[in-house]
């Protein structure tokens, strides 16, 4: 599949940056000092997150990319897409998914910091074979250059998009309140502008949604599931506490979005430009429905054992760190029983 | 996982609640924002068996009515383990209860043996105690109040109590078989609207079968905050549920609510009104102060949470149905609301998370449901709460039912009834004038829905009767069926809609019961004023509709030719308004909730046929209807403040 026409017109690159540097002023509104300290502190959940966000998922899209077969321009969108650090929208889908958010953020906080070394490494090491095909297409086409996986502008787009960070945790550091309205306004817009880029897609290139082939929506729908999935079960196995398991999963299957957008419009050029934005934009789109449904999923799931953990912790703050929920028995399924997490008995305290 | 526990009697609950939910928490004392002293069943259960038999060798008999005054606090509910362990019944009320009240319950009631809740009470009780010649023993529950001469303070009852049962003293267990489910496990009096304050006599049997039907499913991980007096039958209903269920009972006040609800996060509560218009207030505020941005993404949030939940009630049948819905309306406009759910439906989703949730935290954030009784919830807090996602379920009951009749569940949420009647309980709408019954029917279109009548209820929740007032009882109880003195109608949806009160008592929404016929024969005593009729149920202060009297205004040279141009004449209202400062007034031994501030002079006079009854009479619900409006706006405008 070709794109004839340009995918985005100037006014809706426009649009996606305002869009970009609002999201990630909002992300940094978000963002305290407690919680770079958090990362520090507790680095266990950390790292089980930082393996399933920079080990898992990369991996996860380069598999997809070549059990689909993708063409080479989409197959570098998905593995840029599974490279990415964790947004702000997982913080919120963990929370109602009734997983750790403390987690959430101090990943979505650890894994933006590292982003800025574990990108490029990640993109040279997976994307280095589909440069290749795309460099010999273009040989084939006359044009004597190789393409190249342009490093150095990358670092620079995400240094780009972490100004607007760097300012939304000023903001918060001066006031709370503010703080909160950029994230909820940030939030707000960016519904609008991808409900805007996608139905101006559609109006303006209704046959993209059906010349697409059913490989790309397959590659964007199953790059989050399948990080979902991947990171719930990873966390399972390194016996984390079922909180931290939906907050990991989340977390590894919603990418920062906006971060793909912005390095894709600064760093690439066309032909794959269009294509890769096409994917970007298809991502961001689903991954709000399946991440919906997920979180729906994982909140009725965790109904109980959130319950007990929310007593235990309600208990402890008003009765005394020492006070021991005697739950009767048989209340407790085995599996809460012999969860440490749960604090439910003498021996298991933390 | 449905783990209520049901027993014969109220002792008997107590004790396998201890056998079952054993060290849990089941009642937790304030000490500080983030003290908190939690007591086990367990614990609570053999304090109580102490209590008890401390109580037997006091000399309480089974059956005895041990007096009990006071207001919130753990040591009321133990108080009411030992009386309840050693068969007999408690007579509460609360700490503002006031002399007279005071001496007619002990002496009503034949209480020997009373609980006192401070020293202030104490006090009180001894300085009456003249008037008390069969009080023989107080017992002052406060731990750190100092006991007078002739009290003694709880722990040295339970002390008694505890060295006897050392000592293998096992009176207490046989009194607890010995209870039968027709013994009162407690006598109430209710505020008398004809003066004195009757006793409503609740068996065992009517308080097991409200465990039976209370339709909110609780467990151990549940918290409940109590906020309302433990007294009233409303919130005892629900301690004695949340005991059934294993669940802890936090005890909080109006100065620390706010706090108590962020610390504790209750999962559930029982509450009035009056609570849900003062956290209405609280929001509506914080978002009046917040910045443009803010308010502007709250007025986004409740707009979409309005048409999302109302879609969502009229595809799942909840709206209010006052009027049969034929089956092409429905097939009409399902799909219209579900065309509308799905357009909103990821708007809402977003702003119900960022905007809606941090205002939910507010109340807590854990809030499966709460109830809300003990009085009418207006309708735009109702929707207000409902739209944000604060599920209120209003409920419907008196202390004469212990006290739930009907209750709105999260599957019947109708907005504006109190839900569905309770399992095992019968409605009856009967018509005022005819005593026909209204409802059900089958003579009548669809049964007699939408037929507006006073509500007769049968079931086992029905009191025994009123303590030693046997023609009042059967005034109140015909067959089996009791006179709720409401006014109500069933909807379509078979949801009781409750739509004031056919007896003339006003309630207002301080709790105070307000008996309209002394003050307006008082009032039209004035010659400027033709007829009254006093208005305010479920409002802060009572109000007046004004029939002035023409004639006597034309005679004072007010030029008018008819009542409607009386209506906003300032002369005509200074006349009337300085009438009603001089008739009803403190000096002239009426009570202070009982002045008159607002009022409104009507248009018309009343007819007979129309307004009044051929006795001349008021037909008080008819003028209520006719002028719903004036009403409306009695209580919309300042209240005019008397000096």
């Amino acid at each position: 599949m070709e794109f004839d026409t340009q995918l985005l017109y100037p006014i809706d690159q426009a649009l996606l940056a305002v869009m970009i540097f609002a999201i990630m002023f909002g992300m940094g509104a978000s963002l305290t000092k407690d919680d770079f300290r958090a990362v520090i502190k507790k680095p266990r959940g950390i790292l089980i997150g930082f393996l399933s966000q920079f080990g898992l998922m990369p991996f996860v899209a380069f598999g997809l990319a070549v059990v689909l077969e993708l063409p080479p321009a989409y197959a570098i969108a998905l593995i840029l897409i599974g490279c990415l650090p964790g947004g702000t929208t997982s913080n919120m889908f963990a929370y109602f998914a009734r997983g750790s958010v403390a987690l959430s953020i101090a990943m979505t906080t650890a894994s933006t910091m590292m982003a800025l070394l574990m990108m490029p490494i990640l993109l040279e090491f997976y994307a280095s074979g589909f440069t290749q095909q795309i460099s010999e297409a273009m040989r084939a086409e006359g044009v004597e250059s190789d393409f190249v996986i342009p490093t150095g502008n990358i670092i620079g787009s995400l240094l780009l998009v972490l100004i607007p960070v760097a300012g939304g945790m000023f903001l918060r550091y001066k006031s709370r309140e503010w703080a909160k309205t950029a994230e909820d306004t940030a939030g707000f817009m960016a519904i609008i502008v991808i409900l805007y880029l996608i139905g101006t897609a559609f109006i303006r290139h209704s046959g993209l949604f059906i010349e697409t082939p059913w490989e790309i929506y397959a590659a964007a729908i199953c790059v989050g599931l399948l990080g979902f999935l991947f990171g719930f079960w990873m966390s399972r196995l390194f016996l984390l506490p079922p909180l931290f398991q939906r907050a990991i999963s989340l977390e590894t299957g919603i990418q920062n979005g906006p971060i793909a957008f912005a390095i894709i419009l600064l760093s690439f050029t066309e032909p794959i430009q269009s294509q890769m934005l096409w994917l970007a934009i298809l991502y961001s789109t689903f991954i709000v429905i399946t991440s919906s449904f997920i979180t729906l999923y994982y909140r009725r799931k965790g109904k109980f054992d959130f319950e007990i953990y929310k007593n235990t912790v309600i208990h402890n703050r008003l009765f005394g760190d020492d006070y021991v929920t005697g739950y009767p028995d048989g209340f407790l399924p085995k599996r809460i029983e012999n969860d440490p997490s749960q604090g439910a008995s003498a021996s298991q305290k933390r | 996982m449905e783990n209520r526990i049901l027993a014969p009697n109220l002792a008997e609950l107590y004790k396998r609640a201890a056998n079952r939910y054993e060290s849990l928490p089941a009642f937790a004392t304030r000490l500080s924002a983030f003290n908190w002293e939690p007591v086990s069943f367990r614990e609570l259960y053999e304090k109580g068996l102490n209590l008890a038999t401390g109580l037997i060798e006091l000399g309480v008999e089974a059956r005895d009515h041990v007096g009990l005054f006071g207001d919130n606090r753990f040591e009321w509910i133990l108080a009411d383990y030992g009386v309840q362990l050693c068969g007999a019944a408690d007579v509460p009320r609360g700490r503002n209860v006031t002399d007279d009240e005071l001496v007619y319950i002990i002496n009503h009631a034949d209480i020997r043996v009373a609980f006192v809740e401070s020293e202030a009470l104490q006090n009180k009780v001894l300085r009456l105690r003249p008037q008390l010649p069969q009080l023989t023993e107080i017992i002052l529950l406060s731990p750190d109040g100092e006991t007078k001469e002739g009290v003694r303070s709880l722990r040295d009852v339970m002390e008694i109590g505890a060295s006897l049962r050392a000592t293998g003293d096992r009176r207490a267990e046989e009194r607890i078989d010995g209870i039968r489910p027709d013994d009162l496990f407690t006598l109430i009096y209710t505020s008398g609207t004809t003066g004195k304050p009757k006793g409503v006599m609740l068996t065992h049997a009517n308080m097991m079968s409200q465990m039976k039907v209370i339709p909110i499913r609780l467990d151990c991980t549940d918290r409940v905050l109590s906020i309302l007096p433990v007294w009233h039958i409303f919130e005892r209903a629900f301690e004695v549920y949340t005991i059934s269920c294993g669940v802890c009972t936090y005890y909080t006040s109006i100065r620390t609510l706010a706090d108590d609800l962020k610390n504790v996060e209750p999962t559930f509560m029982g509450s009035a009104p009056r609570l849900w218009e003062n956290l209405h207030e609280r929001i509506m505020d914080r978002i009046g102060e917040a910045h443009p941005m803010r308010r502007v993404l709250f007025h986004i949030a409740y707009f979409l949470g309005k048409h999302y939940k109302d879609s969502v009630f009229y595809l799942k049948g909840n709206n209010l149905k006052l009027k049969p819905q034929p089956v092409w309306q429905r097939i009409l406009f399902s799909p219209l609301h579900l065309l509308r759910w799905l357009i909103v439906l990821p708007w809402f989703g977003f702003f119900n998370a960022a905007v809606l949730e941090p205002i939910r935290l507010g109340a807590g954030g854990s809030l499966k449901a709460t109830v809300s009784g003990g009085g009418a919830l207006p309708v735009e807090i109702d929707k207000f709460f409902n739209y944000i996602g604060i599920p209120v379920l209003e409920g419907y009951g008196m202390t004469e039912t212990s006290p739930v009749l009907a209750v709105r569940t999260e599957e019947n949420l109708v907005v504006g009834t109190v839900g569905p009647p309770v399992y095992d309980t019968d409605i009856r709408i009967v018509d005022l004038d005819s005593s026909e019954t209204l409802f059900p029917n089958d003579q009548l279109p669809h049964n007699g829905r939408a037929r507006r009548g006073e509500i007769w209820v049968r079931g086992p929740q029905l009191m025994k009767g009123y303590y030693r007032e046997p023609e009042l009882t059967d005034q109140t109880m015909q067959d089996g069926w009791l006179r709720t003195g409401d006014l109500g109608m069933i909807t379509f949806n078979n949801c009781l809609k409750i739509l004031g009160r056919s007896k003339a008592t006003i309630v207002l929404s301080s709790g105070e019961n307000l008996e309209p016929e002394p003050i307006e024969m008082r009032l039209n005593q004035s010659p400027y004023i033709e007829y009254s009729m006093l208005v305010g149920q479920d409002q802060k202060q009572v109000g007046a509709l004004i029939v002035p009297n023409l004639e006597e205004f034309q005679k004072n040279g007010i030029e008018t030719d008819s009542l409607a141009g009386l209506k906003d004449n300032e002369k005509a209202n200074e006349i009337i308004r300085n009438e009603i400062r001089k008739l009803v007034s403190v000096n002239n031994g009426f009570k202070r909730f009982e002045q008159i501030y607002r009022f409104r002079l009507l248009p018309e006079n009343f007819e007979v046929g129309n307004e009044l009854t051929s006795l001349y009479k008021l037909k008080r619900h008819v003028i209520l209807e006719k002028y719903a409006d004036t009403i409306r706006d009695i209580y919309s405008s300042e209240p005019v403040t008397v000096e």
